[in-house]
């Protein structure tokens, strides 16, 4: 008797939205950015790596690149072909989000409890030992991020291509490390910087701001004093105290970069759930007796997203900046490998370094630009005042 | 008689998201000194467009008139007159026309106003523009003759006022004081007392007509309320997708129309309506047990000032109602904006909590209930609700829409059973089953009020809030959905609470009527009788203002 239900072929709104947004260039090439640098972050440990991918020692086959890979390069590997396999899947949004998470917390759990790299990285044994090995394939830029190239003695800072023995397509920095190397690593802290502080700030601000807006009476003053209080830290002084208190961590970076973030989306998601709470379809599912949590969440929070949305990429950008500034005053994480901390010695010998401050400086220019590319298409897509005016 | 304006074989074409919509389609009509000129249609119908046109006012780079003429009189300073193509004008020559000779009322009187200007300023400055000769005292003189003529009191004290300090009735008089001021040939009204209340709609049409009679101005006058036009009107016309279908005197159109839209449209009206049914009586004694009870209910908001915020003083929204509505009848709760009828309607279903007294569903006193006992009755009594656009939630299929709240409810075994369910309940309010998979966005107004009413039907609720369904529908669809409301009533043996403002409709649909007025209820009583014989003072002036259709 069902058999003529249709399957839907009306696309939602948020399909309209998202489409509204890929028809935009700007977008566009701002999103195909940020997958290039997601992609190049990934797979850093194939693109970048001193050990070799693949050789063969008297005809047995080993890959020290893979035996050194640490549990979170697995993960994040693993994630990426999650995200990728669940792109094509066609299951609904909500569930490819559940997927998700649980495929990264079983993977975290499974690789931590599996993977143990060699606790001792010795980078030079295979330039050293080459004649040992039949033959061995290099990943393209055959040098680690923490790859000092001490077996050869004369580093230090080198301009591109200037070394007549190797090549350092952006040159090497004052520990004589490879900088394209040390580049493709750092795009994973861009990145997470990014991703993982917008993340703590959005959770935090929409939960706190929905109930400010739902319940609004005495919830919604205290809430926006919380708010008030939050806005007043000013956040680079907190993370300098919280470096020099605790150590250079980037994980604390995140968290504070995050618990200090939400502020903006508290007071977007309050106003809009203010709106929200009088139209008639949300007092409609109250009054068919709806539970809270699907007034909530189904009924307000979808309709309440689109100014948020738009200020997640604007604030992605300002994380990354401000892990850059960090970076750059040399309070950020000491060994690893950050676009700001770079930037930091183009300026530090007597001389200019001028690839030390192009590469990365043009790096974090194009990720925070793409980011704000993005933010401007979902403003416009969502703005129908913007959209008329574009006809 | 003389012709002032002449519209021949008008087009006007909008140009939107590459498609061109042929909103005007070779119209033609003429405007004669001193006649009022209706144009009736419904939404989407072009009336609004073709007086857009008629002014000029439509953005250049998405509207074209590919063919048409406009001659107006334009009467110079100097009293020559010259007879001028609107659509040929130079821009700033069609700026001298526009406010000086035609002026124009839109409708919704509180955006019209620029709310950093005071009235006066705003009149003076329009004034001023058109007779730069005029010097600033003698402007505001003028200024304060204008809102003289319109009948606000104590025009010179308020002629400092910020638009804000009045109400939507004075605002649309300031609007037609500062559209007078410069005496206009033409003025243009554009549905100008639909956002009003009747008695105030009752006023500023009476206003409208004396200042007609006394500076001969004429008017093209756009609505769609018939009552409205065989007021005001001289003649008529029809329009339907673009085009005029019927037009002439006000009388002979009404009571013989030619074209079969408008016989349609004025079968619509709810004055028109056949009533299929039995007038059905119900006794109201002590003894039958109402379903739907109050006692005493108020609801207060209160109204908090300084630092503290603490309660200076109440807006008694709904103050000590006693109502009871008995099991199978239809009962229309009638009143003005602001009297309360809405919160009433939300604090009956608890939407809004009652500041004091009693609800009692069924027998049962549910004003204390906590909103986890509360949920098994919500089932019971539905609300549907007036604005068709903001009352379904766009992100949602309409087949979610109607299902969760059925699951939430344990109606329906399974979820293809409950979109068999939710496809019934499409099919009872005359829709396509299939259009559960649709978007509410791809929806008309009519269309998306009946998947509201659909949404209350699939709790099977014995009890359901009509607040205001039909206020915002063209007539035609109204009458459809009145027609679903009564038949759903006859099938499931439903109460309806009918909040509306709209006597004809209340004439048609309600068993009982109770009148309200600031918050509290001053009449109630059989339809017929309250309609015929009012009683009190207030339900007497209500039922005077009501525009009527007059038919012979």
């Amino acid at each position: 008797m069902s058999g003529n239900i249709k399957q839907p072929k009306q696309r939602s709104y948020s399909a309209q939205i998202f489409s509204e947004v890929g028809r935009q260039w700007t977008a566009r090439f701002g999103f195909s950015w940020i997958a290039i640098i997601a992609t190049i972050a990934v797979f850093a440990p194939f693109l970048a790596n001193s050990h070799p991918l693949l050789l063969s020692e008297q005809g047995l086959l080993d890959s020290p690149a893979l035996r050194h890979m640490s549990a979170g390069d697995f993960i994040l590997l693993l994630i990426y072909f999650a995200v990728v396999v669940l792109f094509f899947v066609p299951i609904p949004f909500a569930k490819k989000i559940w997927t998700l998470l649980a495929v990264s917390v079983l993977g975290s759990f499974i690789s931590n409890a599996i993977i143990e790299p060699p606790k001792v990285v010795i980078y030079e044994q295979y330039r050293e030992s080459a004649e040992r090995y039949d033959w061995t394939l290099m990943a393209p830029i055959p040098y680690s991020p923490k790859d000092y190239l001490r077996d050869y003695g004369d580093t230090g800072l080198e301009s591109p291509l200037s070394d007549q023995e190797r090549t350092h397509l952006f040159g090497t920095d004052e520990n004589g490390a490879d900088v394209l190397s040390r580049m493709v690593y750092a795009s994973r802290v861009a990145l997470g910087i990014g991703l993982v502080a917008t993340g703590i700030a959005l959770i935090i601000g929409v939960v706190i701001g929905g109930l400010m807006g739902y319940f609004s009476g005495i919830a919604d003053i205290i809430g926006m004093r919380l708010v008030e209080v939050f806005e007043a830290i000013p956040v680079i002084f907190l993370l300098l105290t919280f470096v020099a208190f605790f150590g250079r961590d980037l994980y604390v970076m995140m968290v504070i970069i995050g618990l200090t973030g939400w502020t903006g989306y508290a007071r977007f998601v309050r106003a809009e759930f203010l709106r929200l709470r009088q139209q008639e379809f949300v007092q409609s599912a109250i009054a068919c007796g709806l539970p809270l949590r699907s007034v909530l969440f189904r009924h307000m929070l979808p309709n309440g997203m689109a100014p948020v949305l738009v200020t997640v990429s604007f604030s992605v950008a300002s994380a990354i900046l401000a892990e850059a500034t960090l970076s750059f005053l040399g309070l950020g994480p000491v060994d690893e490998p950050s676009w700001g901390q770079m930037l930091n010695q183009a300026v530090q010998a007597a001389t200019f370094n001028w690839w030390m401050a192009i590469f990365p400086g043009g790096a974090i220019f194009l990720t925070m630009f793409t980011y704000m590319l993005i933010g401007e298409a979902m403003r416009d897509a969502f703005d129908p005042y913007l959209k008329k005016g574009a006809n | 008689m003389t012709t002032l304006l002449h519209v021949d074989n008008l087009s006007t074409h909008l140009q939107s998201a590459g498609k061109t919509v042929k909103a005007v389609d070779g119209v033609s009509f003429e405007i004669n000194k001193g006649e009022t000129f209706c144009l009736v249609g419904e939404s989407g119908s072009g009336k609004s467009v073709t007086a857009l046109s008629v002014i000029q006012l439509l953005p250049q780079d998405i509207s074209s008139h590919p063919n048409g003429i406009i001659h107006f009189d334009y009467r110079h300073d100097s009293g020559e007159i010259e007879k001028v193509n609107m659509l040929d004008l130079a821009d700033h020559r069609k700026r001298g026309i526009r406010g000086s000779r035609i002026a124009m009322i839109f409708q919704e009187p509180m955006t019209s106003l620029n709310p950093v200007f005071t009235i006066g300023d705003q009149i003076i400055e329009a004034l001023q523009l058109h007779n730069p000769s005029l010097s600033y005292a003698a402007a505001k003189q003028k200024a304060i003759d204008a809102l003289n003529q319109v009948q606000i009191p104590k025009a010179e004290e308020r002629i400092d006022e910020f638009p804000h300090r009045l109400s939507g009735g004075q605002r649309q008089r300031v609007m037609i004081a500062m559209a007078m001021a410069c005496e206009p040939d033409l003025l243009i009204a554009d549905e100008p007392t639909t956002a009003l209340d009747v008695t105030v709609q009752a006023e500023i049409l009476r206003l409208m007509k004396e200042l007609q009679a006394r500076k001969g101005t004429s008017i093209l006058f756009i609505t769609h309320d018939f009552g409205v036009v065989s007021q005001m009107g001289h003649r008529l016309a029809v329009m339907k997708l673009g085009k005029i279908v019927e037009s002439g005197d006000v009388k002979r159109v009404m009571n013989n129309p030619q074209h079969d839209y408008t016989k349609q449209l004025l079968a619509a009206l709810p004055e028109n309506l056949s009533r299929t049914r039995p007038k059905q009586k119900i006794d109201i004694d002590e003894n039958t047990k109402p379903l739907v009870d109050l006692k005493g209910l108020e609801v207060y908001f209160p109204i908090k000032k300084g630092i503290f915020r603490h309660t200076v003083d109440h807006v008694r929204a709904v103050d000590g109602i006693d109502l009871k509505i008995p099991k199978g009848q239809i009962l229309a709760l009638v009143g003005e904006s602001g009297c309360g009828k809405s919160t009433l309607g939300r604090a009956i279903l608890r939407l809004i909590e009652p500041t004091a007294g009693s609800v009692s569903f069924d027998g049962r006193d549910i004003t204390g209930l906590s909103r986890h006992d509360l949920r098994p009755l919500r089932s019971q009594m539905q609300i549907v609700f007036q604005d068709p656009m903001s009352s379904l939630n766009p992100r949602l299929t309409i087949a979610d829409t109607l299902t969760e709240p059925m699951k939430v409810h344990g109606i329906g075994e399974s979820k293809e059973h409950r979109l068999e369910l939710a496809r019934g309940v499409m099919e009872r309010v005359q829709l396509d089953p299939d259009y559960v998979w649709r978007y509410p966005h791809e929806f008309s107004g009519g269309q998306r009020q009946r998947i509201g009413i659909a949404r209350s039907l699939a709790l099977k609720p014995s009890f359901i809030v009509c607040d205001e369904v039909t206020s915002a529908l063209d007539v035609s669809v109204q009458a459809e959905i009145l027609q679903i409301l009564l038949e759903l009533r006859a099938e499931h043996d439903l109460t309806l609470l009918f909040i509306t403002h709209n006597i004809g409709v209340v004439e048609y649909i309600a068993d009982e009527m109770a009148v309200m007025y600031n918050g509290k209820i001053v009449e109630r009583g059989l339809t017929d009788q309250v309609c015929n014989k009012p009683q009190n003072e207030y339900t007497q002036k209500l039922l005077a203002a009501v525009p009527r259709v007059q038919f012979e």
